[in-house]
């Protein structure tokens, strides 16, 4: 069973003369156990295609199943428990609340499951460690360097074992250095037998941390290859 | 999730103290004015109740308030007295007039006279006794005409105040209710009081009276008035009728005018800071929602903020009133200031009710954010 199964997903935007189809038709698969990466020129629709995977944006037409469950059949509450429970997020702007210690940012989704506060921040911490960034837990997020920050924001991802992790051009604001140690992590604790992770990214520097690559052009899946065959082409 | 939002708060410091500074400004400017309003409104009644043993006033029928009182004719008291249901009657004398000190300073007055064989209406004293006011040619008075009349003297026995051409002696300061006029209250006996003032033909302003046990005020009250043309009316309700002149001659409408900015401003900075908070935190609400919170999750977190704005602001507002009013009422002329609890929980639930109410306005914005949105930069 694929973790991500999306079937001739189709989405416009405005209306009349203004439409824009952003999506035709795409048929994109990510299984459990790898990596997979989602990349394009910008204006290809892959953050639509990640939004519309993650449950946050509707399709016009087509079927979005994770882990076997179609997302068209569950309520708008549903999709939102569904996600909290099974996806993880990174962004590129890392998204960390800025009121919060390093901790507490990397335990919302567990405050967002109801979980004790302390339990709460006790396992984010544990994590942070994990992580190689346990001694900043109580720092705030604007003290930390972007590779850091990134580390919090993976932490935030994986504190509640979500089975899908998706990350959003998770090392276009690091230096090579930064976002290469970003990726070790994320290869080494988010790739699970259990789990699939789904990266959009530019950044070719890191294509070699995936198991597959999808290419996105003008709203299509063009072709889909292995990094070793993606990194010959540079 | 409420540490959370109470964190998300904190942490934008500027935007809470304005949140908490608005609604305490609101709550002070609100209670404040509304217990000076009741305060004052209250004091048009102050003389009433002093006169603690009278259940009933009998007045002409143009008198419409304590302080502007057409005298009755000299029988009017015997006629009274002769109702069924009237225990006792008699006459109460009050003049507004001159009175000047040995030190040249000079004031309108309200002279009440306390007749002597019953000590009807006789004050209670800070100072002295209120027995020698029956003295001839004495007089007591009260700690405003004090201030206002002796300014910077404590008072010593022998002070001397001249009224109508005669000198009387001031025997002790009593704790005359403070008048909504603010004129000195000085009394003195019913004769002294008719000898100062015999220019005057008639000596009787109004009839004070008491019911008998087991009469019915609404029936006495009803049967004088029909049968003698007068005004008679229950204390409660003469000073019913007090208040409500005063309110008539547009005295509340300052207050009114302040109370209503106070709220409009508290209220409308606080809004609009809600607003402004929630949109710098846009961001931060679509990762949330993203992240899995529910609507009624974060719109619980929002109550948290905006309560806590509320309870704060309130406390700091209601504290400042309450130290405001209380060091008012050390000077003389505030001494019936009071802060009256239907005041404070009239304004604080008006002024927490809309303020949440504008926090759900807010939060309207959190619900059309678009959880996509988070993936762009």
């Amino acid at each position: 069973m694929n973790a991500v199964d999306c079937q001739k997903i189709e989405k416009s935007f405005g209306q009349g003369e203004t439409q824009t189809k952003v999506l035709r038709g795409i048929d994109f698969t990510a299984a459990q156990g790898e990596m997979t990466f989602l990349v394009g020129p910008s204006g290809c629709g892959k953050t639509t295609l990640i939004s519309i995977i993650a449950g946050l944006l509707g399709s016009d037409s087509g079927s979005v199943s994770l882990f076997g469950e179609s997302l068209s059949s569950l309520s708008a509450r549903d999709q939102i428990l569904f996600r909290r429970r099974h996806l993880g997020f990174v962004f590129q702007q890392y998204n960390l609340l800025p009121a919060l210690t390093a901790a507490e940012n990397a335990a919302v989704p567990l405050f967002a499951a109801g979980m004790n506060r302390k339990l709460a921040v006790k396992k984010a911490t544990d994590l942070l460690g994990a992580l190689g960034i346990g001694h900043r837990a109580d720092a705030s997020p604007r003290l930390l360097s972007g590779g850091q920050q990134q580390r919090v924001a993976l932490a935030r991802a994986l504190v509640h074992e979500p089975r899908l992790i998706i990350c959003d051009e998770p090392t276009a604001a690091l230096d090579h250095k930064s976002g290469e140690s970003v990726m070790e992590l994320l290869s080494s604790s988010a790739v699970h037998p259990d789990r699939a992770v789904v990266v959009v990214t530019h950044d070719n520097r890191v294509f070699h941390f995936a198991h597959r690559i999808a290419h996105m052009d003008d709203g299509v899946i063009t072709h889909t290859e292995s990094p070793t065959t993606q990194l010959s082409h540079h | 999730m409420i540490a959370l939002a109470i964190q998300m708060l904190r942490h934008d410091g500027a935007k809470f103290l304005t949140m908490v500074l608005a609604v305490a400004l609101a709550a002070f400017l609100t209670q404040n004015q509304a217990s000076f309003l009741v305060a004052f409104l209250s004091m048009t009644g102050s003389q009433i109740r002093d006169v603690r043993e009278a259940d009933l006033w009998v007045m002409e029928p143009d008198t419409e308030c304590f302080d502007q009182a057409k005298p009755l004719k000299e029988t009017a008291v015997q006629t009274v007295r002769g109702f069924p249901g009237v225990e006792w009657a008699l006459p109460f004398l009050k003049v507004d007039t001159n009175a000047r000190t040995e030190s040249g300073k000079l004031s309108v007055i309200t002279l009440i006279g306390v007749p002597e064989e019953s000590r009807v209406g006789e004050p209670i004293m800070q100072i002295g006794d209120a027995t020698e006011i029956y003295q001839r040619d004495s007089a007591v008075i009260d700690p405003g005409g004090m201030s206002l009349l002796y300014p910077g003297q404590n008072f010593r026995p022998g002070m001397k105040i001249r009224i109508h051409d005669e000198w009387l002696t001031l025997r002790g300061v009593s704790m005359a209710s403070p008048p909504f006029t603010g004129f000195p209250i000085v009394h003195v006996s019913h004769a002294t009081a008719m000898r100062l003032n015999r220019a005057e033909t008639r000596n009787t302003t109004f009839v004070v009276a008491r019911l008998a046990a087991g009469a019915n005020a609404a029936k006495v009250t009803k049967e004088i008035a029909q049968s003698t043309g007068w005004k008679a009316l229950t204390r409660e309700q003469f000073e019913a009728a007090s208040w409500k002149f005063y309110s008539d001659q547009g005295v509340p409408n300052l207050f009114y005018i302040t109370i209503t900015v106070g709220l409009i401003v508290g209220i409308a900075f606080t809004g609009q800071t809600f607003l402004m908070f929630v949109k710098e935190n846009a961001r931060a609400f679509t990762t949330l929602k993203v992240l899995g919170f529910t609507h009624p999750q974060l719109a619980v977190m929002m109550f948290a903020q905006a309560s806590l704005v509320v309870v704060l602001g309130l406390s700091i507002g209601t504290a400042m009133v309450v130290a405001t009013t209380e060091l008012a009422k050390t000077l003389p002329f505030f001494r019936g200031l009071y802060l009256p609890w239907e005041v404070t929980l009239t304004c604080c639930s008006i002024i927490g009710c809309v303020t949440v109410m504008a926090a759900g306005m807010s939060f309207y914005k959190v619900l059309k954010l678009q959880p996509a949105d988070v993936f762009r930069a």
